[in-house]
């Protein structure tokens, strides 16, 4: 009889220690994580595109909250999905906060991305966006700057139909050029519309 | 004696070929549709969810459809923010369960599209599952701009 309940509280005390374990590590991997982010937190900076219209640099948009994605026109899904809630968000933006606003895109595959397609993508999504690419180095250095990731799957010269992994993250940054945050894939238009309000509102003296 | 045998094979036969039928069968496809992109995109989506009546699991091994040149079975990969997408050789559907198809997961790609699909429009889409048997779905076209917007307000 004893040795049944002994083998009961060696076997509850055994629980018992595997949850805290595990509850434990947990928490460990969730710190990891946020330091790595907060650590890797990239830079930003100035950055000069070619668009339809001309250069562009992030430095003429000044005194505007800048928007910026990174994808390319052919991208399948995730960027028409995060384009089109961001311009869900800047449709039910007032006028006023309209005017404030620039969303910028900028292509991680020049080689099919030319200034004239970005300009018939950019009207697509109704929400007078500024898209442009550049040579590769020097998309290379501003995805580096900002933090993003972009890897090209073209098998060959005649392969024009592959996929380009890239990072979705939207990035926010403020009135001066300076980069705040970034706002994950599937962002809803109201989380936006929130984090858009939320910049414009730090940036009033 | 061969009688018998003829018999044996064509019972084989019909039973492997009604199995045949019942995969198709017990695959209900709901709310499916294929995105409406910009001109200047080359591929497509098709989403929707499919649910397995059946008690036994279904492998969806393959797509069709005119609207595109070729067409694959993808998915995405979340990596630390960076979307990866991938082609798959089947998409799962699991007994008496659901598999839904939709924007950043799993999805019917339609690469290299034929016409410009439009909102309004309908696409046909052939699906193959493992027993090769087959559905064939039309779905409407629906705009993304649309579906990155709220309803509008009655005031």
């Amino acid at each position: 009889m004893n040795k049944y309940i002994i083998a009961i509280i060696i076997m509850a005390l055994t629980i018992a220690a595997a949850t805290l374990l595990y509850l434990n590590s947990n928490n460990n991997s969730e710190e990891r994580t946020a330091k790595m982010i907060s650590q890797d937190k990239p830079s930003g900076g100035d950055f000069t595109i070619m668009t339809n219209n001309g250069e562009l640099s992030l430095s003429d948009l000044e005194g505007k909250l800048v928007l910026l994605y990174f994808g390319y026109t052919f991208c399948p899904d995730i960027c028409p999905t995060n384009l089109a809630n961001l311009s869900g968000a800047y449709r039910q933006l007032s006028k006023e906060e309209q005017e404030q606003v620039q969303i910028v895109f900028i292509s991680v595959d020049p080689n099919r991305d030319t200034p004239e397609r970005l300009q018939q993508y950019s009207d697509f999504f109704k929400m007078d966006m500024l898209s442009g690419t550049s040579d590769i180095q020097n998309i290379k250095t501003i995805s580096k700057n900002y933090g993003v990731i972009f890897l090209s799957h073209q098998k060959s010269e005649e392969d024009q139909y592959y996929a380009v992994d890239h990072s979705a993250f939207t990035y926010v940054i403020d009135k001066k050029g300076q980069l705040q945050t970034q706002l994950p894939h599937a962002t809803t238009p109201d989380q936006f519309i929130e984090s858009i309000r939320h910049y414009l509102s730090l940036s009033h003296p | 004696m061969l009688k018998k045998q003829l018999i044996a094979l064509a019972i084989i036969s019909f039973t492997s070929l009604s199995a045949m039928a019942n995969q198709a069968a017990n695959i209900e496809v709901l709310n499916p549709f294929a995105r409406e992109v910009p001109p200047t995109a080359m591929a497509s989506a098709s989403f929707m969810t499919l649910k397995n009546t059946s008690n036994q699991e279904i492998l969806l091994v393959r797509a069709d459809s005119k609207v595109a040149k070729k067409v694959e079975l993808h998915t995405h990969i979340n990596d630390n923010g960076v979307m990866r997408m991938r082609e798959v050789p089947h998409i799962k559907i699991p007994a008496n369960g659901e598999t839904a198809l939709k924007p950043g997961g799993l999805h019917i790609m339609l690469i290299n599209l034929n016409q410009n699909i439009k909102e309004g429009d309908s696409v046909m889409v052939k699906l193959t599952f493992e027993d090769s048997s087959e559905k064939e779905i039309s779905m409407p076209v629906k705009s993304l701009m649309s579906m990155g917007m709220k309803p509008m307000k009655m005031k």
